[in-house]
């Protein structure tokens, strides 16, 4: 478990300044503090909840924010499986908890060391993974309540609810790091700008999908071989 | 009168919290699917490679999707828009690109809004 958090210490601060952002953002887009609070103990998803405070301010419909809270909660499909391996031998309710709790950094900082590890499922990286989980949980609350009380504060001119947008950039920039998926981007963010004026958000719908599927068609065409 | 006009508004509220809660519920249950789906289910999901090469597309798009309207707003009469906001991206991008850190796209992005802000006088 000491491994663990020794392992995971660096990834804690990036996650405590999205705790902040985060947190400030919710109030910023018109919860209240019990709400941000409710959110942010539920959810527990950073990327989830930056998405899903646009939607909930325009009022848009329940399914569609179900909708984009799964899309931006795949990647966890994908680390899901490289994960399940380890937690296999596990009860239900440890694979449910610890499912739910697992967050980007315990996936980045576990896979590197026990990818190849001759046997898995052992006390150690059970105990490793443990660690990291239960830091960034902590950290991830008690920076978020930070930013719920500042941003209680923090006055409406100031704009602070934008550090939400570049926060969302902030996730972005880093994984654009292919040029089919610069022009997925690039023809998602056109899609969402020409359909805004749709009626209860579906515009965000329609660049997920043409995001997808200029992407996988622009994969076909600029490298014919290459697969990442 | 009087009452019936606070009965009104409390009832408004209390359909916006029952919106409010059920959208938190079910992206809570989004969370709990996508990071628990695999650990409580893997023996009987096999992930295809066209399906994980789609899925990867479909985040960014996302992020886009929502990112987008926020800086280039559209406004119902008026047309398209364009404010300081987009400016302050541009400076926030372009830091990120110089030095790779997260952390000073935000901070860069907030300072260009404030600075461009009170240059403009708005």
């Amino acid at each position: 478990m000491r491994a663990g958090l020794h392992a995971v210490s660096p990834g804690l601060i990036a996650l405590a300044i999205w705790g902040v952002v985060t947190g400030i953002a919710m109030v910023k887009s018109g919860l209240t503090e019990t709400q941000a609070i409710v959110m942010s103990l539920l959810v527990y998803a950073g990327s989830a909840q930056l998405t899903a405070l646009p939607l909930l301010a325009a009022g848009a419909p329940i399914w569609l924010i179900f909708a984009a809270g799964i899309i931006v909660n795949l990647r966890f499909l994908i680390f899901g499986a490289a994960l399940h391996p380890f937690f296999r031998d596990l009860s239900w309710r440890k694979r449910l908890l610890l499912g739910y709790m697992s967050v980007d950094v315990s996936f980045v900082v576990f896979m590197p060391r026990f990818a190849d590890a001759p046997k898995k499922g052992t006390f150690e990286q059970h105990w490793f993974f443990i660690g990291t989980v239960i830091a960034s949980w902590i950290v991830w609350q008690v920076t978020s309540m930070v930013g719920i009380a500042l941003g209680a504060i923090v006055p409406v001119s100031w704009s602070l609810e934008f550090g939400a947008v570049l926060a969302l950039m902030a996730m972005m920039l880093p994984h654009i790091t292919s040029r089919p998926i610069l022009i997925s981007v690039m023809a998602a963010g056109i899609t969402a700008w020409l359909t805004q004026m749709w009626p209860l958000r579906l515009g965000l719908l329609a660049a997920v999908v043409v995001g997808i599927m200029v992407g996988m068609w622009s994969e076909r065409r600029i490298t014919p071989k290459a697969k990442t | 009168m009087v009452r019936e006009a606070h009965n009104t508004q409390g009832k408004d509220l209390m359909e916006n919290n029952l919106y409010f809660y059920t959208a938190i519920i079910l992206l809570g249950l989004c969370t709990a699917i996508c990071r628990a789906g695999y650990f409580l289910f893997g023996h009987h999901i096999p992930l295809p490679e066209g399906v994980r090469s789609a899925l990867r597309y479909a985040p960014l798009a996302a992020l886009a999707g929502i990112v987008i309207p926020e800086l280039l707003p559209w406004h119902p009469i008026d047309g398209p828009q364009v404010d300081l906001r987009l400016l302050a991206a541009a400076v926030a991008i372009g830091v990120f690109l110089w030095t790779r850190n997260g952390f000073l796209l935000i901070v860069s992005g907030m300072v260009a809004l404030w600075l461009s802000r009170w240059l403009f006088g708005l």
